[in-house]
């Protein structure tokens, strides 16, 4: 019987929903792949940045001419050199390569030498001379609200005469009347200190200036096009006489994804000695360049109706933002509009102030703007269920957004997996059977999440497309694919692979992807906002399928069958219709190649249709899509010394349709790992204006013998603008993580933390506290005894 | 980070390091020892104290050897981990070296290394450029401390797992040097502050570390407070050792560790004699806690810290009476 072309269910199965290893494993697992560092070019320099001891200070002068004189010194540089200012976000171009007049943070950049060696260079930086006049420093976030004087801001470009940065305010529906009438209220506040990424490969650049006058430089990065624009901006030359390339990266997470002033710096030497020069990096300059998650402080409010159902959401939230802009203002929204999910909100208020301070600068951050806020919602959301009596998994699905809705701040929710995700958590976790009847010190927790598929909008909002990608093949017949997609290690490259070689019924292994290479690579906008698969996936498979069209009918040239009945399996174009029709793939390629050679196509993802409200900040967390999840956590407190410990962790996430389940899972477990360690153990601490942990051994990322046994459940909601029906699943599946071990640690021993990390010496305490008060260990818990008027 | 620049020396006899070590100190030229290096290099590469001489232990012979009686300074303590002799009689002494740091670094890491681990301090372990930032302390460059403000002593913290197992055993350590060889009680080893930390000469290196025979009737155990399961010191760690005499305690030794700048030995805390109960046990708790002092300059607060000493040696002292 015939089969019919475009009827999914007569296709053979293909490369998609297949676990797929990542095509650069094996290169990476057996150190071949590399790595920024690893390129050695001849006559390279080792670049070194002297940084301020001071948190806020005036630069009166810097002398360099001791460094300049010391042999082996190629070439050195201050700020004032290069003044212009970037920044990731158009609004907030607030940076300089190296401090122009002032230094923001203890580490902020003040001077720069190239050398031949790293002891020549750390030599060169001590002979630099910086005259400096410290100045108040703005460390509390508080103070940054006070209004001072001008030479008191950080930047000119702040909120009056304060040292806000950023703030926004929006209102939808009568929150104050749902608080008032509501059966069940409380306003709580919740404190989260910074945390970092932690990313294994430590930030590195090269850069060369060669002879014919043209930039290349090799960097750890996420969003190489945005740093292509920022050179422009900084060295005052046209972007067609930079190349940006991008290595294999060794994990970003958020923070390999501004413009960096080490990458300016970097340029600025090379074009000052015309050699190549390295900057590398040692963990505490990592820690300097930060870009983590913003120290937050959040009260929020939850007003409860009648039929138990949200009537009211009102958060206040502010955040710092440290030395600079970066992506704060995004932050700044993100931290209000990202709770109008996976819950219907009838009313909805967000106040949101973000700060500069006199820190390492805050950014963004793998979950950007929603984590915190996240946990500050479900743990009220899990208080109210358990005063009003309701199960908390059964009252977040009574309260979730259908699909195919608009949130009251106008999101356009399209697929929405949410429900399921819980129905299917609490399945696997055994949740019914559990909750409430573990013996006391063992507990279960449930969250939910919601996160964007990309941003509907791009940051810089001009015409071009957000996502391009083309593809060539010759007649070797390997398909090479060019894209800037930025491979950060979440397999952005073997996605691309993937949907070609299923496009074109061909084997992974005839694709070769090359990302790297500002100069052979159309642009994709980068690794941020969980936007890859979602827009290069689309893009990729535009490509792929006039590709598809050019070999079919090079197919139906060779055998003068109609095109309409061939399609490509099997390294074969065949005939649905006739099985004796087999053309091999090279034969068709081959053929269509005639008179044009090398056969190119393109696809591109553009932004999505207009949406969105048309209030003042209406489009910070469009997306086209959203993603939804919902996590069952348990846990089991040391009794004696209250050490938390996670042991499972059933991860139920809606990622449209799972492209290749391999990566989505694997991505879920490193959402777990790194969502755990901020509400377990990770804390940026800072003694006055000094980062106290600026090492991977004092600031605490979870270890092996902590992580869980993760159990990722996959949801498919066949999204109908993604990629094959997908959606993100590098994000999302974070936010739950964090509440619902709070979640699951109440159900344990009975006690709410409303400040991050929970360590053991704030539970050891709540317990002595227990048994002090003769509640320890006695189920069941009540909730109602620290609550405080939502009004 | 690169290592400050100095001479490494390779003896490959004790005699010929002994040789090396005495022309050293006849130059007036500071060295130090290293064996594992997994404490030295680190804190070479903060430029904490680096001296211009090294001398490796790595091509000496011997001095690794694990008997009931004797283990040799070079041992590793992942060897020590491993033990089945040491497992057979010093369960503690096992249990703590299995609690040393990671895998990795337990597979460089000596006893002798960990017995003479440096202090540790948030104001002294960091690089140069962060403690030029906030002002130098009296263990590295600087005058005062910066933990609790004064000229005196240092408040650095002593963070190493053998040492209090090793104390309730009542251990003693050889040391060899230009002078000749000796051997100290490791109760009377350790003393003055976080810089000094123990009665060792310069030039002098430790080379073996005798338990006496009489500990064998002991039961040892040994409990450490840490954030994480590995890669971590100890914020608190307590050894204890246990022979009962019917239903009453026999001999109780009480150690601990990643408190003060020293590890200290606490005796019996006066429950020789007691009933080995809850209620000994809750009086060992109480003894103790008033015993011990934290200070904050390492992870956890002081108090939780300071009373985990005595919920670790509650729970242990329960666990050891079986």
């Amino acid at each position: 019987m015939a089969r019919h072309p475009h009827d999914p269910k007569n296709q053979k199965q293909g490369l998609i929903g297949q676990p797929v290893p990542l095509i650069d494993a094996r290169r990476k697992s057996t150190g071949q792949a590399v790595y920024t560092d690893d390129i050695k070019l001849p006559g390279m320099l080792v670049g070194k940045i002297l940084r301020s001891p001071h948190p806020h200070a005036m630069i009166r002068s810097i002398d360099t001419r001791a460094a300049e004189a010391l042999p082996g010194v190629h070439a050195v540089l201050t700020g004032q050199e290069a003044p212009n200012r970037f920044g990731v976000l158009p609004v907030s171009q607030d940076e300089t390569a190296l401090a122009v007049d002032r230094v923001r943070f203890v580490g902020d950049g003040v001077a720069a030498v190239a050398a031949d060696d790293e002891a020549t260079a750390l030599e060169a930086l001590s002979l630099i001379n910086v005259d400096y006049e410290p100045i108040r420093a703005f460390l509390k976030i508080e103070e940054s609200l006070e209004e001072v004087p001008d030479e008191l801001k950080l930047h000119t470009k702040t909120v009056g005469n304060t040292n806000i940065h950023k703030q926004v305010q929006q209102d939808f529906g009568d929150v104050d009347g749902a608080i008032d009438a509501a059966k069940w209220s409380k306003r709580q506040r919740f404190l989260f200190p910074g945390v970092t990424h932690a990313f294994t490969e430590p930030l590195c650049t090269i850069a060369h200036w060669n002879a014919d006058d043209r930039l290349t430089i090799w960097s750890a990065q996420q969003v190489p096009h945005y740093l292509h624009r920022a050179l422009a901006t900084v060295l005052e030359i046209p972007m067609h006489r930079i190349r940006v390339v991008r290595p294999t990266v060794g994990g970003g997470f958020g923070g390999k994804s501004d413009p960096f002033p080490h990458e300016m710096v970097c340029a600025l030497l090379t074009r000052k000695c015309r050699r190549p020069v390295r900057i590398l990096f040692d963990r505490e300059e990592v820690f300097y360049n930060n870009h983590g998650r913003h120290p937050s402080k959040i009260e929020i409010a939850l007003a409860i109706d009648a039929d138990h159902k949200i009537s009211g959401l009102d958060i206040d939230a502010l955040i710092d933002g440290g030395a600079w802009g970066s992506f704060g203002v995004v932050t700044t929204y993100y931290n209000g509009v990202l709770a109008n999910g996976p819950y219907r909100l009838p009313s909805f208020r967000y106040r949101g102030r973000r700060v500069y301070s006199n820190r390492p600068p805050s950014g963004a951050m793998r979950g950007h703007g929603a984590v915190n806020t996240r946990f500050a919602y479900e743990i009220l959301l899990d208080e109210a269920a358990h005063d009003l009596g309701e199960d908390p998994a059964d009252f977040r699905i009574k309260n979730a957004l259908s699909s195919y809705t608009k949130t009251i701040n106008e999101f356009r929710i399209t697929t929405n997996g949410i429900v399921e995700c819980i129905e299917r958590a609490c399945d696997a976790s055994g949740w019914k059977d559990k909750k409430g009847k573990l013996p006391f010190g063992e507990g279960i927790g449930i969250a939910g999440g919601f996160y964007i598929s990309g941003s509907a909008l791009p940051i810089w909002w001009d015409d071009i497309p957000q996502s391009t990608v083309h593809l060539k093949i010759d007649y070797d017949g390997g398909v090479t694919i060019h894209s800037l997609a930025a491979e950060i290690g979440q397999g952005s490259d073997t996605m691309l692979a993937q949907i070609t070689a299923d496009v074109l019924g061909l084997s992974i292994d005839f694709c070769r992807v090359l990302t790297e290479d500002s100069d052979t690579a159309p642009i994709d906008l980068g690794s941020y906002s969980s936007r890859v698969t979602f827009m290069a996936g689309n893009a990729v498979r535009r490509a792929a399928e006039d590709m598809r069209r050019r070999i079919i009918q090079g197919a139906a040239d060779v055998s003068g069958y109609p095109t309409e009945l061939l399609v490509m399996e099997d390294e074969h174009v065949v005939s649905v219709a006739d099985p004796n029709v087999r053309i091999p793939y090279l034969n068709a390629v081959r053929r269509a190649m005639k008179d044009v050679g090398a056969l190119v196509t393109t696809g591109c993802y553009s932004s999505a249709p207009p949406m969105g409200g048309k209030h003042k900040g209406a489009a910070a967390g469009l997306s086209p899509t959203y993603s939804f999840q919902a996590f069952v956590v348990q846990t089991k407190v040391d009794l004696l010394s209250g050490k938390p410990r996670v042991t499972e962790v059933w991860a139920a996430h809606d990622c449209g349709r799972a492209l290749n389940p391999l990566a989505v899972e694997a991505q879920i477990e490193g959402c777990v790992h790194m969502g755990l360690g901020q509400v377990l153990c990770e804390t940026m601490d800072y003694h006055k204006g000094n980062l106290e942990n600026p090492n991977l051994l004092d600031y605490r990322t979870l270890s092996p013998s902590e992580t869980p046994n993760i159990h990722p459940i996959l949801v498919e909601t066949l999204d109908p603008e993604g990629p094959y029906g997908a959606k993100e699943c590098g994000e999302g599946p974070l936010l739950p993580v964090l509440p619902a071990t709070a979640n699951a640690i109440w159900d344990a021993i009975g006690e709410r933390f409303y400040v991050l990390p929970i360590t053991a010496d704030k539970i050891y305490r709540a317990l002595l506290k227990q048994k002090k008060q003769g509640r320890y260990g006695k189920r069941p818990f009540s909730d109602q005894s620290e609550k405080s008027p939502a009004r | 980070m690169i290592l400050p620049t100095f001479e490494l020396h390779h003896p490959t006899t004790i005699t010929e390091l002994v040789e090396i070590a005495r022309d050293l100190t006849a130059q007036g030229e500071a060295f130090d020892y290293m064996a594992g290096g997994t404490d030295v290099l680190p804190n070479y590469k903060n430029r904490l104290n680096p001296r211009p001489h090294v001398i490796s232990l790595a091509r000496l012979a011997g001095l690794d050897e694990i008997g009931v009686d004797r283990i040799g300074a070079r041992a590793l303590v992942d060897d020590l981990a491993r033990s089945s002799v040491l497992s057979e009689h010093y369960p503690g002494l096992v249990e703590a070296a299995r609690s040393v740091s990671s895998p990795p670094l337990r597979n460089l890491g000596t006893i002798g290394g960990n017995l003479l681990l440096d202090t540790r301090c948030w104001y002294f372990n960091q690089s140069e450029f962060w403690r030029e930032s906030k002002g130098y302390c009296m263990k590295a460059d600087g005058d005062v401390c910066l933990v609790v403000p004064q000229k005196e002593i240092c408040y650095a913290t002593y963070s190493g797992d053998l040492a209090p197992v090793l104390l309730v055993l009542d251990a003693r350590v050889t040391l060899v040097g230009p002078d000749g060889e000796r051997t100290v009680p490791l109760r009377e080893f350790y003393a003055f502050d976080g810089i000094t930390r123990f009665l060792k000469g310069p030039a002098e290196l430790l080379t073996a570390v005798d338990i006496p025979s009489s500990s064998r009737e002991l039961r040892t155990g040994y409990r450490k407070l840490r954030m994480r399961d590995t890669i971590e010191y100890p914020v608190a760690g307590v050894a204890l050792a246990l022979h009962t005499d019917g239903d009453k305690v026999g001999r109780l030794e009480v150690a601990v560790t990643g408190t003060e700048a020293i590890p200290l030995w606490y005796g019996d805390l006066d429950l020789t004699g007691q009933p080995a109960t809850p209620a000994t046990a809750e009086a060992l708790q109480e003894a103790l806690v008033d015993r011990v002092t934290c200070y904050r300059n390492v992870p956890f607060p002081p108090g939780y810290r300071k009373a985990m000493t005595g919920e670790y040696a509650r729970e242990l002292f329960s666990a050891l009476v079986g």
